[in-house]
């Protein structure tokens, strides 16, 4: 479903990703743990393009970018419409209603009619638990609450895969739980999940796998419970002591 | 009668020119009428005329020296500066001053002055002692000054294009545009009359101009002013005899009698031993009509003092409000371009391809690094002439507005769109919006909404800015204000009808965008 090869990104001497490959399969869910700024952010979002790396390969479902050369637009578009992504901080359009938010991929992306989509929204909203808040904006929603809309944005795509950039971290501790019971049900019902962060709660309850990132490579890669609690590199022993 | 023959631009007085864009961001709705209110009071109160002062006559005599104010920029045949000497002095009022002073066994002393302003900063006193400036001897200026015997005698010229061969006086031109000097005898004819458009101008060369290119069927003017341009110009020809004949005085301040008397028997004694008719006929200007000169006797005069606009509101306010109908939809036609293409001209600035991206940044530098007042005279007279580009002058006046602003307005969107954070694009990008749509849908509504106060303080300072369109003979607020407080010398009660005026405009808009704004902001929310 997921494949990477050879992936590099430098900024300037410092290169974040250094030959990296990952493969993951369909309905796998993958979570990649790892210290602040060893490049989990800039590994996803060279996966979707968002980040052009410098050389490397990208295959996400049926779309392969080669990195090396300058890639196409509507490429890049390609491999955006199969890989959705959720953002630390949600970036949900604040003009819009939370059903608006939604709706505004499957219309305007998709080109869909609204009578068509609607429902599918609504349903959405009924999934992450929240069709009481159709009509509000992103500023009268909870942090919780957004990040939730921002996944069911995502999912209204109906992409292939969600690469998922530490959801879970600008939230209140109190607010975690709603957005993890979200992610439960979605690795749960299969959906190919790329995940990144720094809650271990989040990471045990939906890895298939744990990718632990350092120095620009994956160095350890397992089960939950062979990386998080049978950690065979020091780096990892290291980052989990703390 | 005539202002700036051959400068740039004629430059209405100092401070009623509007100020250049560069600063015209200050929002606080400071009209300019205030500002000609405040300089009026500053001016009374420093160079106020002194009680103790004996009499304005015994200054001059024991100072040896007449001074008399008029404008340089006036022309021919008045005062001009000749083109083999452009250091020099000539005219016929030149040469007046100077036997008049002679006949006082004085010399004399010219002071510039702009024209409008004449009357006025006689009043106040100190500059100058008298005005010799072709005035008119009319009630209007009567009211403003005391004006001595008659030192010339004009008439109305009617002045069409040489192939209109059907045209023989007003009568033939109803419904058409005529031009005329602001606040002159032929400006008060046409306005009696009330059958032709009348077109205002600050200047006796550009309606000559626009006559030839067809932007006006006729100009009338003072005899003086058509012989001359007539004079070798085979485009244009007078079309009928002059009528309404009307005299050419002296003005001294009021109440300087003793002055008035010395100067009325120098011009008849001027008269009767032949020096004027020297004079004139030195610059082609004598005439059976100046026999007048030596019959005049002075009319029992009924002479209106100042008026007050305050009082007379009645009449007044509704000028006023007419000429503000064309301040508003020339804003709101200038505000409306501006807004389009000032958008445009930010989406590509920002977003579009090398070449096109210079383009839209060198517009910018361009319209907001020239004064909007070259801008103006450019697309109104510049494209005219060199594309025979013909717009009028309300086109003319949106355009110019419209485009300096769009360069002012494009820069506030750009700030907009560089305020709205780096994540909402990549929220778009990520869901699979092309750039133009994510551009659209999401990244402009939020930039506009950013960018709407800037947007709406522009607005606002558009009232105001308006103003300098009338150099291309378009009367709004100001310039009716101008026009009738020179002829009532009202300027005080006429600034304030003005002011409130303009303080009622802009505190609408402001309500208007205020209201907007908290729409927009609840919408937001
Ligand atoms: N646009 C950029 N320009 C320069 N350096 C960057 C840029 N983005 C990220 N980096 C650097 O790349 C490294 C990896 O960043 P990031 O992928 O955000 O780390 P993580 O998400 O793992 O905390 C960091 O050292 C960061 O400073
Ligand atoms: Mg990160």
């Amino acid at each position: 479903m997921i494949t990477v090869e050879k992936l590099s990104k430098a900024y300037g001497d410092h290169r974040v990703l250094d030959a990296v490959d990952h493969r993951q399969e369909r309905s796998e869910s993958v979570v990649l743990i790892g210290p602040s700024g060893c490049g989990k952010s800039t590994f996803l979002r060279c996966l979707n393009q968002l980040e052009t790396p410098d050389a490397g390969r990208v295959t996400i479902d049926d779309v392969t970018v080669d990195c090396a050369r300058p890639v196409e637009r509507e490429l890049q578009r390609q491999l955006r419409l199969r890989a959705g992504m959720v953002f630390q901080q949600f970036h949900l359009f604040p003009h819009r209603t939370a059903l608006e938010n939604i709706l505004e991929g499957p219309m305007h992306v998709l080109g869909r009619p609204r009578s068509e989509v609607e429902p599918e929204a609504l349903d959405l909203l009924a999934r992450v638990g929240l069709s009481d808040r159709a009509g509000h904006r992103p500023s009268q929603l909870s942090g919780g609450q957004q990040q939730r809309v921002a996944i069911a944005r995502a999912l209204a795509m109906k992409p292939r895969a969600l690469l998922l950039d530490e959801p879970t971290s600008a939230l209140d501790p109190e607010l975690r739980e709603e957005v993890r019971d979200v992610l439960r049900r979605l690795a749960d019902e299969g959906m190919t999940m790329l995940l990144v962060t720094h809650d271990l709660q989040l990471a045990r309850d939906v890895a298939d796998r744990i990718l632990f990132f350092h120095g620009g490579h994956i160095v350890e890669s397992g089960t939950p419970d062979e990386v998080l609690d049978h950690p065979q590199h020091p780096r990892t022993q290291e980052f989990l002591g703390q | 009668m005539r202002t700036g023959p051959d400068s740039v631009g004629p430059l209405p007085p100092a401070g009623v020119v509007s100020s250049p864009p560069e600063d015209r961001r200050p929002t606080t709705s400071s009209s300019t009428p205030w500002l000609v209110l405040l300089l009026w009071l500053v001016a009374g109160g420093m160079i106020g005329r002194s009680p103790l002062r004996a009499d304005l006559w015994d200054d001059v005599r024991s100072r040896g020296v007449l001074r008399w104010g008029d404008d340089a920029e006036g022309g021919a045949p008045y005062l001009f500066h000749p083109e083999d000497d452009p250091t020099k002095l000539v005219g016929f009022e030149v040469d007046f001053a100077a036997a008049l002073a002679t006949r006082l066994e004085i010399r004399d002393q010219f002071v510039q002055n702009n024209w409008d302003m004449l009357l006025p900063a006689l009043r106040q006193g100190g500059s100058f002692d008298i005005v010799i400036a072709g005035l008119e001897r009319t009630p209007e200026n009567l009211a403003k000054a005391d004006l001595s015997r008659p030192y010339f005698v004009f008439a109305q010229q009617l002045v069409v294009r040489a192939a209109d061969t059907g045209i023989r006086s007003l009568d033939d031109l109803r419904g058409r545009p005529v031009g005329v000097l602001s606040a002159t005898a032929s400006h008060r004819l046409l306005e009696r009359r009330g059958t032709v458009e009348i077109r205002v101008y600050q200047d006796n060369v550009n309606y000559f101009r626009d006559l030839e290119v067809g932007r006006l069927d006729a100009v009338l003017t003072d005899t003086p002013i058509a012989q001359v341009n007539l004079a070798g110009n085979e485009k244009l020809r007078a079309a009928g005899p002059p009528f309404e004949p009307g005299y050419y005085a002296v003005a001294v301040p009021p109440g300087e009698t003793n002055l008035l008397a010395r100067i009325d028997q120098a011009i008849l004694g001027l008269t009767t031993n032949g020096t004027l008719q020297q004079i004139y006929t030195r610059y082609g200007l004598w005439g059976a009509e100046q026999e007048g000169l030596r019959k005049w006797t002075a009319p029992a005069q009924v002479i209106r003092r100042q008026r007050s606009a305050l009082r007379e509101w009645k009449t007044y306010l509704p000028m006023l409000l007419r000429a503000a109908v064309t301040t508003v939809w020339v804003t709101c036609g200038g505000m409306t371009l501006a807004v389009i293409w000032g958008l445009a001209l930010a989406i590509v600035k920002q977003y579009g391809p090398a070449p096109l991206r210079w383009s839209a940044t060198a517009y910018i530098e361009v319209f907001r690094g020239t004064p909007l007042l070259l801008q103006i005279y450019f697309i109104y007279f510049g494209l005219a002439q060199q594309l025979g580009l013909k717009l009028s002058a309300g086109l003319a006046a949106v355009l110019a507005l419209g485009l300096n602003y769009a360069a002012t307005e494009a820069e506030n969107y750009r700030a907009g769109l560089l305020a709205v954070p780096r994540g909402q694009m990549e929220a778009a990008l990520a869901l699979g919006m092309k750039r133009r749509v994510a551009l659209r849908r999401v990244l402009l509504p939020q930039a506009l909404r950013i960018s709407l106060p800037s947007v709406t303080n522009d607005f606002i300072a558009m009232f105001k800015d308006s103003s300098i369109v009338s150099v291309i003979a378009l009367v709004e607020l100001t310039k009716e204000y101008q026009i009738r407080a020179i002829d009532t010398g009202d300027y005080l009660g006429l600034g304030l009808l003005t002011a409130g005026i303009y303080f009622a405009m802009s505190w609408t808009a402001s309500l208007g965008a205020r209201r907007l704004e908290r729409f927009l902001q609840h919408d937001h929310r």
